[in-house]
């Protein structure tokens, strides 16, 4: 690489890196930086790059408290993808900027789903409480729990569902089981035989619906 | 998250609107990591749409501040649902503005109702004796004609 190429490509990039930092400078200032038979190439390309990026966040009020929150909230939630995707953190952002408790809704799912019992509602809390926390594979969850989800954080099911996919390379967690159905390898013994008496039907559909498959 | 190689971020960084969501439908549907910078991308286009419409539409609507910033979060991570959709979505500075908007149009604490008609409760009084009045010709109903 010639000299004057050299020169052209480190005054791109350092205009590529101002920009990125909001601290573009005038053209000028870039051109003055290569050789005078380079300007018109240099010029050409950083029009297309500012072009291409349009004005600076910061010019449309990237320094307020809301943008800096609301970009918080979107480092988070990517940050948080995992074996449900991002389905988890946009569940809690979304529950916390409305100022709703996990209990309300937890209320709301059981009237959507029709658990009535004390039982079926605690295994509801239990689950959502693990979903919302990353603890589930969202292969895993029946397209009932998430219509259910998606009607009641008011948003579109389709965009709950594509949420959950879990990510390429998340943490092997596998599904718990769900009651009542084979979950692969033995677990181990409990230390305590099992109580016996029947299994409550509503824990077992809660179980499925969180543990089921789309299905379920 | 997963990060492309930094020649390759400049260059997510320098795609305009249309071929950034044109890449993000790909790293979606290819379940690839790196669609997260992308969306990243986006989001950073989005978010300044987002908190513009939102304080506009907010203070019009008689949100207070905080309740302004608990809109524009709500909405961030409204967008962030819609685009984990591997379908074309629109240009993210419309569908910012349409999420926003909805975000801030749902029932807050602080906002007023609107007004209400309430229907006045008729003050009606009886007087004792007014039938056998009328009856005996002592007084005559009220018409147009007499009155």
């Amino acid at each position: 690489m010639s000299a004057g190429e050299d020169a052209l490509e480190r005054a791109f990039w350092q205009a590529v890196d101002d920009l990125k930092e909001g601290e573009a400078k005038p053209i000028e200032s870039y051109l003055r930086l290569v050789p005078r038979e380079q300007r018109d190439e240099l010029g050409g390309m950083l029009a297309d790059l500012f072009l291409a990026r349009g004005p600076a966040p910061g010019s449309e009020g990237g320094e307020s408290d809301g943008y800096r929150r609301a970009m918080a909230i979107v480092d988070e939630v990517l940050g948080s993808r995992g074996t449900a995707g991002i389905l988890p953190g946009t569940l809690k952002a979304m529950r916390n900027a409305r100022g709703i408790e996990p209990d309300t809704v937890v209320e709301q799912l059981a009237a959507d789903l029709g658990v009535e019992g004390e039982g079926g509602r605690r295994a509801l809390a239990r689950n959502y409480h693990r979903l919302e926390n990353g603890a589930l594979l969202g292969s895993k969850l029946s397209r009932r729990l998430l219509g259910a989800l998606a009607s009641v954080f008011g948003v579109d099911a389709v965009d709950v569902a594509a949420a959950a996919r879990p990510a390429a390379q998340g943490p092997g967690l596998r599904s718990a089981p769900a009651m009542g159905r084979s979950g692969g390898a033995a677990p181990p013994a409990p230390s305590h035989p099992p109580l016996p008496g029947p299994a409550d039907p509503e824990v077992e559909f809660v179980e499925r619906l969180f543990h089921g498959g789309p299905d379920a | 998250m997963a990060e492309f190689d930094p020649i390759e971020e400049r260059a997510v960084e320098m795609l305009d609107d249309v071929q950034l969501e044109a890449l993000r439908i790909k790293t979606v549907s290819a379940n690839d990591e790196r669609f997260e910078f992308v969306l990243w991308n986006l989001c950073l286009r989005g978010v300044a749409v987002i908190e513009k419409v939102c304080r506009s539409r907010g203070k019009a609507s008689g949100l207070d501040e905080q309740e302004i910033e608990l809109a524009i979060e709500d909405a961030a991570a409204r967008m962030l649902l819609r685009f984990s959709r591997p379908d074309p979505q629109p240009q993210v500075h419309a569908l910012a503005a349409e999420i926003a908007a909805a975000c801030v149009e749902r029932s807050w604490p602080s906002q007023k109702c609107a007004p209400r008609l309430t229907s006045r409760t008729p003050n009606l009084r009886l007087i004792s004796g007014l039938d056998e009045a009328i009856e005996t010709g002592k007084v005559h109903p009220n018409d147009w004609e007499s009155s």
